[in-house]
């Protein structure tokens, strides 16, 4: 009698009841040494076999660390850890430890043991091989080379910096959804299905069953990046994917150092580049990385997006003609009022595509967009996985000087309107308002008394979540199902 | 290259947006207060033809672009200097300004005149250009030319064609003629004799014209005026001396821009040169236009065929404009009245007096200011001004005695002077210069008391140097009409906070009485601390648990009643009155629901006052709200939503309101808005709540209320949770036995109970809804405010047909 309870009350189900949340991580911008130190070492010892990317490796280096590498770069045997913690002061140890580990991570020299017990570091091989004939020459020659003739028509830096930026736009355009929808549409504006792949595998769109193809979180993340930020971050994930499309990763990454080596305004020749590297070149060209004037043409120039590629501080970057656009990105323009109108200073698509993503635009002005935050708007934003911390703080990082210089901006924190701010998240939080529990669901009772038994006990222990007499069914939480089940054990055992 | 797939789905959300937002507004007309449809159609004739263009259509052709978004980038060029120039002008007629452009002021006064405010918030201020308030820019002596080429000069960008167009179709036949009255006789005039031919080309006018036996052609008159930057009249020094300070003022600006002008290099931008100029030849032009003798032609017209004559002109496009010459008129004797020296305009009223009588004479029009920004001191100095015979105008009889004290207050009029005529208080009008009565008064059909009569037929026999309308947004276009053929008067100023209704008919009251004069900004009274601060707040009350699966399947009526009598509504309620009786404060509840409102009341022991509460009841609760220290929180009706004055009055708690009507919100916050003691100290020195229970129709409504103050730069806090409720053990419904009974009382409650008060003269109020002349005049007997005993003769003749509210409590 009891096991048939028993039995019954083993059918009952486990319902999970929380909702899976998507998308809830944020964007991860990695540096290069993040990237490669999340490589397997095989991977690395294959990268090392290429110059170039032991010469970006080693520039993107700590200081400290570059200069263990250059001490014990032509020593052909370990050198002991004593000795190389002695080239430094005492009280910068604790630099000296990070720079070591970051060489031990990158797999750049590891630990050996010397004659006498004593522990000593080792250059890889490999690392040492390449990065001596990166800086002394020799080897096999560099897949980029100068061209031999002088271009009839040669392009100047002005001209491929607003080449490299239209196209680079173009990739920001799809995402905000305006790429292929304004007037005018030609092939050169829309992109390549190559493009839209690693947009999704980035994760920085995704596709949605009703709404196509829709930019994330992250996607929305990324457009808030800094053009520099932006390329690596598409770089590294066009890396990802670049096997999956038959071309090598090694290749693919000493390619692109070779390219962020090259000089500015000056015509590289793709003679010698083997099948993969010309597709390669073909992508990069898409994205703005490189001009190269017809796909067949065995000339090409590097752009200022692939010279900067690997600098990881903004003050390295080379920087003069990017400040139209430099100037437009960090300067404020967006007025935000308190009847929810938003005014920016802008004719930038990009923008007015970003603030399209949260407003409802009313009017377009030739340096200015009117528009206004709705419920629906906003709503719509956060249904596609923006959070209204992300919005405000868009409009804070953007907002019109003046917004700033406002009594009540000057003393609470933030320049925007508090109720504006208020709202925004109101209108998050009205989305949320399901509390979700994980619980057990206990039904198919045979008699009132046991269930009346159990749902009491489960009560006195301050589990239940949710019972109902008629239909003898109750839902305790997750934690509390042990013990409801061993006294039901035991009530049972009793009973029968 | 595979183009993206996103576009079409795109369109649709863009699609889908537009057709919220007309959904939207559908549901807005469908709010409007006022139903008379039946009305509409006699009302609209009283418009001219012009009025009815509308420059929101022009761009219905443009472009939208990938947002949904009107793309006017091809409709103008950016000028080169644009950063120094402070509009935008849409092609639909909406006007862009930026508050923090150097020529701000300019820009401001210039669209103060020709536009109509839409928003005003911190930074950017939208305004819109209507046929009305383009009539109302002629009408204080703009030129089409002016116009045209000021804003050409102002904006960032080049002109939309069709904007000019529409700027032209509706000044240039605007503003010619004028309908003067001289020794009680009428005349129509004009300085430009072609347009009077045309006028008597036209077969109606030709009938309304009086020939006297020696006339033939036109009368030939001058115009000869002198600006009067005066007001009231004191002391020929004084005169010198304002005039001057006035003329200093006009100069103030131009020379603190010139010098910005003229220090570029210190960063501060330069202002064109084009702008200031143009600015000056404006202001100096209309200076000029004043003090020259304007040769002007004129020809009688019979008195009783002046509204035929009216509607006619406003048919042909030649709008009358009445202008008084007060100075010129020795017809009328003057009364003896002037501004006390205690007296002192605030620069805006003054502002708003000016434009009133700009050129020496009395225009009419409409002055708006917010509540409490001294509204009637406008009134009285326009009375003081024009020192003839003054009408009063008002909507309840609390407001007429506030109107006489006002008097008394800031004029030299003593009792002797002012004559009320109410149905309480009958004071002789034999002698009386100004006569203060409510609406109701002088649009009533039924048989009066014989001093009444008397008073009726003296009123209608004077000649009302002016007449002063006050809340003339509350009277409908039909009322108004009954108040012309009864009252003579030469001028008439309107005088109002909110020039807004939910059906849009307050443009009519732009023909009948004339343009809005002005109209100040909110945000920068406050900022000058003329009018309150007021922290405008929404609370979020949660519906209990029972009351909301209640209000999910109820039918409508009694939803409304749920939601009002919602416990955490309640508590809410009492945990805010408590806490600011703690602080001192004064507080008035607010309650349009009759049931709630006696609930509340009785259940925390406080006075209420609402429709059948009798004029004497009312001043005492209201005497005591003021003087007594122990009475710091009434209750009151929607009876209390204009016209009382209750400076004390610094926090308003609103627990049920009318649907979705902006008017009211806007009236309510005026009842705090006086400003108060201790102004600059604190943030905020007044309070304003709105209760809302969470997830009911209160949650739309209340959005839609607020449209026209944040409009205005208010700003909305929402309070989700009140700190201290929880633990505060003397509120009351905390347990869920006492929501139960509260629930049981909720649902026990007659329909009757969950329909807002209804006042007479609402559309509600109508028994029946029949549409007899009698009954239609009955309605109209009294207006929104407190009635006074009008309604009640009224309420006896119709005993079988009362609202039934009143027959159960009177009953």
């Amino acid at each position: 009698m009891a096991d048939t309870k028993f039995g019954r009350y083993a059918s009952c189900s486990s319902v999970n009841m929380s909702l899976p949340v998507q998308g809830l991580t944020n964007l991860e911008c990695k540096n290069l040494q993040d990237y490669l130190q999340s490589r397997t070492p095989e991977t690395l010892e294959k990268l090392y076999t290429h110059p170039p990317i032991c010469l970006a490796v080693y520039r993107e280096l700590p200081e400290i660390a570059r200069q263990f590498i250059i001490r014990i770069l032509f020593v052909d045997q370990p050198v002991p850890k004593a000795v190389v913690s002695s080239w430094g002061a005492q009280r910068c140890a604790k630099d000296q430890t990070e720079a070591a580990s970051c060489l031990t991570n990158l797999n750049v020299w590891r630990v050996t043991a010397i004659p006498g017990g004593l522990a000593a570091w080792e250059l890889s091989p490999t690392f040492k091989k390449s990065l001596r004939q990166a800086l002394l020459g020799g080897g096999k020659p560099w897949t980029m080379t100068n061209t031999v003739e002088k271009d009839s028509k040669p392009r100047d830096i002005s001209f491929l910096d607003s080449y490299a930026m239209s196209r680079w736009r173009c990739v920001l355009h799809y995402m905000v959804g305006t790429g292929a929808r304004s007037s005018g549409t030609t092939d050169a504006e829309a992109i390549s299905p190559d493009a839209v792949r690693i947009l999704l595998h980035a994760n920085l769109m995704k596709r949605d069953d009703r709404d196509g193809i829709t930019i994330t979180r992250q996607g929305f993340q990324f457009l808030l990046l800094d053009t520099r930020a932006q390329v690596w971050h598409f770089m590294l994930q066009y890396l990802d994917t670049c096997e999956e499309r038959g071309i090598p990763l090694p290749e693919c990454l000493s390619m692109l150092f070779q390219l962020s080596f090259s000089t500015l305004g000056r015509d590289y020749s793709s003679e010698g580049m083997s099948c993969q590297m010309l597709t390669f070149l073909q992508h990069l060209r898409e994205f703005g990385l490189v001009f190269q004037r017809k796909r067949k043409e065995g000339r090409f120039y590097p752009t200022r997006l692939a010279v900067n590629v690997t600098n990881k501080e903004e003050g390295q970057v080379v920087r003069t003609t990017l400040t139209e656009d430099v100037h437009l990105q960090n300067s404020g323009y967006i007025v935000v009022e308190t009847n929810y109108r938003i005014y920016a200073y802008t004719d930038s698509p990009l923008q007015v595509a970003v603030l399209g993503l949260f407003t409802e635009l009313l009017y377009r002005f030739p340096n200015l967009v009117v528009g206004v935050l709705t419920r629906d708007s906003v709503r719509q934003a956060l249904r596609g996985g923006i959070t209204a911390e992300q919005i405000v703080s868009y409009l804070e990082q953007y907002a019109h000087p003046n917004m700033k210089l406002m009594e009540s901006a000057i003393r609470s924190k933030s320049c925007l309107p508090p109720t504006v701010v208020d709202q925004i998240k109101l209108w998050e939080m009205e989305r949320n308002r399901f509390i979700y529990t994980e619980g057990v669901v206990y039904n198919q009772f045979l008699s009132q008394n046991d269930y009346l038994t159990l749902r009491d006990y489960a009560l006195s222990i301050n589990v239940l979540v949710w019972q109902n007499e008629r239909t003898r069914t109750m839902v305790v939480q997750k934690n509390g199902h042990d013990d409801v089940k061993r006294y039901w054990k035991k009530y049972s055992k009793i009973a029968g | 290259m595979g183009p993206p797939k996103k576009s079409k789905k795109d369109r649709g959300t863009v699609d889908k947006f537009a057709k919220k937002r007309r959904a939207e507004d559908e549901a807005y007309t469908q709010l409007a207060e006022d139903n008379d449809s039946s009305d509409h159609a006699v009302e609209s004739e009283g418009v001219p033809g012009a009025a009815s263009k509308n420059a929101e259509t022009n761009d219905e052709h443009i472009m939208t672009d990938e947002y949904g978004a009107k793309d006017y980038r091809s409709q103008m060029q950016l000028r080169p200097d644009h950063a120094n120039r402070p509009l935008w002008v849409a092609p639909n007629g909406h006007v862009f300004l930026e508050s923090f452009s150097p020529v701000y002021k300019h820009a401001h006064d210039f669209l103060i005149a020709i536009s109509e405010p839409v928003c005003r918030p911190e930074h950017i201020h939208e305004y819109k250009l209507t046929a009305y308030s383009l009539y109302a820019a002629v009408s204080v002596g703009l030129q089409t030319h002016d116009i045209v080429e000021y804003l050409k000069r102002l904006s960032k960008t080049s002109i939309p064609e069709g904007i000019l167009e529409f700027i032209r179709l509706c000044t240039l036949s605007y503003g010619k003629v004028k309908l003067v009255l001289k020794h009680n006789k009428y005349f129509i005039e004009s300085p430009h004799p072609e347009v009077l031919q045309k006028l008597l080309k036209d077969p109606v006018i030709q009938k309304c014209r009086l020939l006297r036996p020696e006339e033939e052609g036109f009368i030939e008159g001058t115009l000869e005026g002198k600006a009067i930057t005066q007001f009231g009249t004191k002391l020929p020094a004084t005169a010198g001396d304002t005039e001057k300070t006035a003329a200093e003022e006009a100069a103030g600006p131009s020379t603190s821009t010139a010098a910005a002008a003229g220090q570029p290099a210190d960063g501060a931008p330069a202002v064109p040169d084009d702008i200031t100029d143009f600015y000056e030849k404006i202001d100096k032009e209309e200076e000029d236009e004043d003090e020259a003798n304007l040769k002007t032609v004129s020809f009688e017209v019979a008195q009783e065929k002046i509204e035929l004559i009216q509607k006619r002109c406003i048919e042909i496009e030649h709008p009358l404009l009445a202008e008084y010459d007060f100075r010129n008129d020795t017809n009328n004797p003057d009364i003896n009245i002037d501004l006390k020296p205690a007296a002192v305009l605030r620069p805006y009223q003054e502002k708003s007096l000016r434009k009133m009588f700009g050129n020496g004479r009395a225009r009419s029009g409409v002055i708006v200011l917010p509540c409490g920004a001294g509204k009637s001191l406008v009134g009285v100095t326009a009375c003081c001004t024009v020192r003839k015979r003054a009408l009063v105008l008002c909507n309840s009889g609390v407001s007429v005695e506030q109107w006489k004290q006002q008097f008394k207050m800031w004029s030299t009029a003593d009792d002797s002077m002012i004559c009320r005529f109410t149905s309480e208080a009958k004071d002789k009008p034999m002698g009386c210069g100004i006569l203060v009565t409510t609406y109701s008064m002088i649009t009533h059909t039924q048989k009066r008391s014989w001093e009444a009569e008397q008073t009726m037929r003296w009123l209608q026999e004077q000649e009302w140097g002016i007449m002063v309308l006050d809340e003339v947004h509350t009277i409908p276009a039909k009322m108004f009409r009954r108040v012309l053929t009864i009252v003579q008067s030469h001028c008439k100023l309107g005088l109002t906070a909110t020039l807004l209704r939910e059906d849009d008919k307050i443009a009519d009251l732009n023909f009948l009485i004339g343009p809005k004069l002005y109209e100040a900004n909110w945000l920068e009274l406050q900022k000058k601390g003329y009018i309150a601060r007021v922290q405008c707040a929404e609370v979020w009350c949660p519906m209990a648990p029972e009351f909301y699966r209640e209000y999910l399947t109820t039918k409508t009526s009694k939803k409304m009643l749920l939601y009002v009598m919602n416990p955490s509504k309640f508590r809410s309620c009492q945990f805010l009155i408590k806490y600011h009786e703690q602080r001192g404060d004064k507080t008035i509840v607010f309650s349009d629901n009759v049931f709630a409102l006696k609930h509340y009341a009785i259940k925390m022991n406080k006075p209420f006052i609402y429709g059948p509460t009798s004029q004497n009841e009312r001043i005492q609760i209201l005497q005591n709200f003021k003087f007594n220290a122990k009475v710091n929180t009434i209750f009151v009706s929607k009876v209390a939503d204009t016209s009382f004055d209750l400076p004390e009055a610094n926090v308003l708690i609103q627990i049920s309101s009318h649907g979705g009507s902006r008017r009211q919100e806007a009236q309510r916050l005026g009842r705090i808005l006086r400003a108060k003691k201790g102004a600059i100290a604190e943030e905020y020195n007044a309070f304003f709540y709105t209760l809302v229970s969470q997830d009911t129709m209160e949650m739309s409504y209340s959005r839609k209320r607020q449209r026209f103050l944040v409009n205005q730069g208010y700003s909305y806090k929402v309070i989700t949770h009140l700190k201290g409720m929880d633990t505060d053990t003397d509120l009351m419904y905390g347990t869920s036995e006492e929501q139960g009974q509260l629930l049981q009382l909720v649902l026990s409650a007659s329909d009757l109970d969950c329909e807002d008060e209804k006042l007479p003269g609402e559309a509600g109020y109508r028994p029946g809804g029949g549409g007899g002349v009698v009954k239609r005049t009955g309605n109209l007997s009294s207006m929104s405010g407190g009635d006074d005993a009008i309604y009640y003769e009224h309420r006896r003749k119709h005993t079988g047909s009362i609202h039934p509210l009143f027959k159960k409590f009177r009953g």
